[in-house]
């Protein structure tokens, strides 16, 4: 769907279909995949003016590792922390594109407290009519790499037990509302 | 004279033993899948527009290792059942007839005595893949290969991130969905790690 004018509009992102998930490296060894369930969020796109916006909204107790008794600690104070800070937030209104293509999405990354910009690199980026809805949806592959101390998520285990670099990627499904 | 060399002799014999002693007692290391650390996962491609990733919560398993031989085996299993996407309806839905149909097939296996290194690293396993019924071969690609001693257990320890590209339809998975709806090529990805557990 490359009509820049049947693109350019407002989007939700689709909850159901949607992974804000990291990837941490655990002693050296492995690597550390986790994911957030809960997930909200609003994206424009003016595909004639190459403009857009996003507002992510991740509920921070929503992390989840396949292991409850870890999801508690990630929840505590050594980690998220999610009683002082339910939500992750996420804002831009810098979307940058290539052709009609979104392939960079600046903004600010509130977690932990603490709000400091990011650039997600965006691969696959894809909008075509939604099968079901019958309304222009996209699709992408959101990536970014931070350092988890300047959130303040420094937690009981320095490097090179687990890293301060920390690979967030968001799945992300939206359609026009 | 004739007494120092029977001395270096020996010496050089008990050396020449001790290593092949050393030897053999590494030939092969087995490895315990540490199930806290390891992330069996799929993701495909939804609708044509995005990514939808799923995980295995529940699995076990274990890899043998010989890199002097540049050998290695795996065998894991994974309980379909403990499919987890983060939405209850399609755990449910994945469990069905119309997927995995677990209450027919409750497990996934993965079978392997085919590893390829480059130098001391790691770079793919070939085997079986166990799934709906059906075994077909897979070659995973293997990438961040790494052992070191583990710093708490105290014991030899490795990693690696694992990735294959398969056909779901070759496993008979999912027919109702054509690929517009969910694409035919299902990438999985398995973030492990493991201990020996001597």
């Amino acid at each position: 769907m490359a009509d820049p004018v049947a693109i350019t509009g407002t989007y939700a992102v689709d909850t159901m279909h949607t992974i804000p998930m990291f990837e941490i490296r655990h002693l050296g060894l492995s690597h550390y995949v986790a994911r957030f369930t809960k997930v909200s969020g609003t994206v424009t796109l003016d595909a004639e003016k190459k403009t857009g916006s996003a507002e992510i909204i991740i509920d921070a107790a929503s992390v989840s590792t396949a292991l409850v008794e870890f999801d508690g600690h990630l929840k505590g104070k050594d980690y998220f922390d999610v009683e002082k800070h339910p939500t992750i937030n996420f804002k831009s209104g810098k979307f940058k594109f290539e052709g009609d293509k979104v392939v960079e999405i600046a903004g600010d990354l509130t977690m932990h407290g603490v709000t400091k910009p990011v650039t997600f690199k965006v691969n696959g980026f894809v909008c075509i009519p939604h099968h079901f809805r019958k309304v222009p949806a996209c699709g992408a592959d959101a990536s970014a790499t931070i350092n988890r101390t300047d959130w303040g998520i420094v937690g009981p285990y320095p490097p090179p037990l687990v890293a301060e670099e920390v690979k967030l990627r968001i799945l992300i499904e939206g359609y026009k509302t | 004279m004739k007494h120092f060399t029977g001395a270096t002799a020996a010496v050089l014999t008990a050396m020449g033993l001790t290593s092949f002693c050393l030897t053999a007692e590494a030939a092969e290391t087995t490895y315990t899948i540490d199930t806290n650390h390891s992330f069996p996962s799929f993701e495909i491609k939804h609708m044509g527009f995005s990514t939808f990733r799923g995980r295995f919560d529940k699995f076990s398993g274990s890899v043998t290792l010989d890199p002097a031989a540049k050998k290695g085996s795996a065998d894991v299993a994974i309980e379909v059942g403990s499919v987890s996407t983060g939405v209850d309806k399609l755990n449910e839905h994945l469990k069905t007839a119309d997927f995995f149909d677990s209450a027919t097939y409750p497990t996934i296996t993965f079978k392997s005595s085919s590893f390829k290194f480059k130098g001391d690293q790691l770079v793919s396993v070939a085997g079986e893949l166990t799934m709906h019924g059906v075994t077909k071969p897979v070659t995973l690609q293997v990438d961040a290969f790494a052992c070191k001693e583990h710093p708490f257990m105290k014991v030899p320890a490795c990693g690696a991130d694992a990735h294959a590209v398969i056909k779901r339809s070759e496993w008979g998975i999912g027919g109702k969905f054509p690929a517009g709806i969910l694409s035919e090529e299902v990438t999985l990805h398995i973030q492990v790690e493991a201990q020996h557990k001597g």
